[in-house]
């Protein structure tokens, strides 16, 4: 039988090839804010036992990941930006090949990997690796500041899923206070974000290139 | 009530935005002595932490409270004159921002529960940021992309890898909080692959906020584009807590007796970083990128110690305690420059010695001290690292050590002649008055002091906190 978990954790999954896929900003911050949504409801159906304290606090979660940190961005970039491409360094279907193969790799790896509750669903670790390397991978092969940023959040989202199904030690003021570093981080971004557009007039980081040696 | 000691620069901090320059920069010093005063209560053991699963005070912690107390309080003093002499725009933000990042500072050291040492590492980066972007600058917007995007990535590593330590707990079935002094008790029994990953992740983490190379990019353009006395808190503290997280990974570490995996990559990435620092300081145009570099051939040398263990690791305290002393008298003394030549570069400055007098003692006094001259700390820290190295057996590597710690010496002592003594017909621009230049002296007698005389009660701190790390004579 296939296991809830699995079917949601398989849209995380492609979540990552659509956003390897993107050339625009606008669908490529939805699938972020779909993604986010999508890990946030995974500790529901995992099985520990959901008190209303872990209830209110996945829903919480649920807002900031999902709807609060994309709108951030979106506001960012509403005025200026909104219509940019996101300048590849790797090319789309390139990407989306790349996305394949981290998919694959990380399901490989994960194999050989033991760790507890993998009982619970086999796809947990693929995708969390996965999710991992597709933030590494929108970092580097993108020069658009804020897919740049996009890539940090998808990276965060991996570690969200690492954190919430491996280990049910952190209380959920820890995880809090962890979500609110992680916001107040994006929304530092995002300011930046509006900086760079204004004195630039542009969100290409080959712009940001003056300091060096 | 120990909690007390990051309120009260938090609940000033969030004021100061708020508050005209006039109230904010009297705050700004108030908050110092308030804090020091503080710190010398804790340090005095009369504090107990109201939340003991989160906080708690170890004696690493305590060295770098009292560092960050007294640097801070000293920086104050100077701000207030530099602010002064030069031209911020929203100057509420900057003291805003200053006392939301000691806030921070003070909380990583406090912390003793893993992710809340993270939240709070993770929260000087935030408190931090707007403080290089004061000059609104296109650059300084650059340094602030970069050290946001890359310290916030870097970080990222840090919480996976401290997932991964409590993932170390769950495989060797072990129950315990997950605080560094409840898992330092317990480490025997954690799986020691998911520690290793764990510890691998953490230093990759940690060490780009700590500036280690090759994750240090971020570090000149931060340190350059920040006004003076930020940089000076950057490289005087800042790093300093991110070596603390390393500092209590290794801990457990030791204690599951893992020594052997952390050590070697721990003096790689401090070789790496020292011959890093070799290779641009030697051609350097700019004397604040300059002594960036500086700092990040100091904490790969605290890394390099710590790897070592047994001498090298006290040697790396000492080296930690007075490079943050010294490194931020250089900072505050290159602001002195920098207001009275108007010009980051060391082509444009000249004959400090008869322009500035007060500034050139500071600098030559800064100088001395960093590049390692005997009667300062640094010379023992590094002496006592390089003893441990030889008896430890790794003489390749303290050559290579020794060799990079030369470079690094004939290039920094090269640019601070020309800056002492070349000719220059500029105008300087400011006068040194004396809030411009005691801070630093204070801070370098600090630290010669400490070389001479050190009270018994930091000396038991020092050895009680390295004990953990395998240090010691």
């Amino acid at each position: 039988m296939i296991h809830p978990v699995d079917t949601i954790l398989s849209l995380a999954l492609l979540s990552i090839l659509f956003s390897f896929g993107s050339s625009r900003l606008p669908p490529l911050i939805k699938v972020l804010a779909f993604q986010g949504v999508v890990v946030c409801i995974v500790p529901l159906f995992i099985g520990h036992d959901m008190s209303t304290g872990s209830l209110v606090f996945t829903l919480a979660t649920l807002a900031i990941r999902g709807i609060i940190i994309p709108g951030c961005i979106y506001l960012a970039i509403k005025r200026v930006a909104i219509e940019r491409e996101v300048e590849p360094i790797v090319g789309y279907h390139a990407s989306i090949l790349a996305g394949l193969l981290l998919i694959v790799g990380a399901t490989v790896a994960s194999h050989h990997i033991d760790v507890p509750y993998s009982s619970v669903s086999a796809l947990l670790l693929p995708t969390a690796i996965s999710l991992l390397g597709a933030g590494m991978f929108l970092l580097m092969a993108r020069r658009n500041a804020i897919a740049m940023v996009l890539g940090y959040i998808m990276m965060e989202n991996g570690i969200y899923l690492v954190g919430t199904t491996f280990s049910v030690r952190a209380r959920h003021i820890v995880e809090f206070g962890i979500l609110l570093d992680v916001l107040a981080g994006v929304m530092i971004m995002a300011v930046i974000l509006q900086n760079i557009t204004r004195t630039f007039d542009d969100v290409d980081t080959a712009r940001l290139r003056t300091l060096k040696e | 009530m120990l909690e007390i000691v990051f309120l009260i620069p938090f609940l000033t901090g969030t004021a100061a935005f708020f508050l005209p320059h006039a109230i904010g920069r009297p705050l700004l010093v108030l908050t110092g002595a308030v804090h020091l005063i503080l710190s010398v209560i804790v340090w005095a053991g009369h504090l107990a932490p109201i939340f003991p699963a989160y906080f708690a005070v170890t004696p690493e912690g305590l060295l770098s409270l009292l560092v960050i107390s007294l640097l801070f309080f000293l920086i104050s003093i100077y701000t207030i004159a530099y602010l002064k002499a030069s031209d911020i725009h929203s100057e509420n933000i900057f003291t805003g921002s200053m006392l939301l990042f000691l806030s921070t500072m003070t909380m990583v050291t406090l912390s003793d529960h893993i992710m809340v040492m993270w939240i709070a590492i993770e929260a000087t980066t935030l408190a931090s940021a707007p403080l290089i972007y004061t000059h609104r600058s296109a650059a300084s917007l650059e340094a602030t992309w970069k050290y946001v995007l890359i310290c916030s990535v870097g970080i990222a590593m840090a919480l996976l890898g401290s997932v991964l330590v409590t993932v170390a707990m769950d495989v060797g079935k072990v129950d315990a909080p997950i605080s560094f002094s409840a898992m330092t008790g317990v480490a025997e029994r954690m799986d020691p692959m998911w520690l290793k990953a764990g510890f691998v992740f953490i230093l990759v983490g940690y060490g780009t906020k700590m500036g280690l190379a090759p994750m240090h990019t971020w570090l000149p353009d931060a340190h350059s584009e920040a006004p003076s006395p930020a940089s000076a808190l950057l490289s005087g503290v800042l790093l300093n807590c991110a070596y603390l997280g390393i500092f209590k990974t290794n801990t457990i570490m030791h204690a599951a007796g893992l020594a052997d995996f952390s050590g070697p990559i721990l003096i790689v990435f401090g070789l790496v970083s020292i011959m890093a620092a070799a290779t641009f300081i030697l051609k350097q145009s700019e004397y604040k990128r300059m002594l960036a570099y500086s700092s990040i051939e100091n904490m790969g040398i605290i890394a390099f110690g710590t790897g070592i263990g047994g001498l090298g690791a006290y040697g790396a305290i000492i080296c930690l305690i007075h490079h943050s002393l010294i490194k931020s008298s250089l900072f505050l003394t290159a602001g002195n420059i920098l207001l009275g030549f108007g010009s980051r570069l060391i082509d444009q400055t000249g004959n400090l010695v008869g322009r500035m007098p007060k500034t050139f003692v500071a600098f030559l006094g800064g100088f001395a001290g960093i590049s390692g001259f005997p009667p300062f700390g640094i010379f023992i820290g590094e002496l006592l690292i390089i003893m441990g190295a030889f008896r430890t057996g790794n003489h390749v590597s303290v050559g290579l050590f020794i060799f990079s710690l030369c470079a690094i010496f004939a290039g920094f002592a090269n640019n601070a002649m020309k800056i002492s003594f070349d000719t220059s017909d500029a105008d300087i621009r400011i006068k040194e008055t004396s809030s411009l230049v005691w801070p630093q002296y204070i801070l370098l007698l600090t630290s010669l002091v400490l070389c001479f005389w050190m009270p018994d009660s930091l000396y038991q701190t020092i050895i009680h906190a390295v004990n953990a790390i395998g240090g010691g004579f």
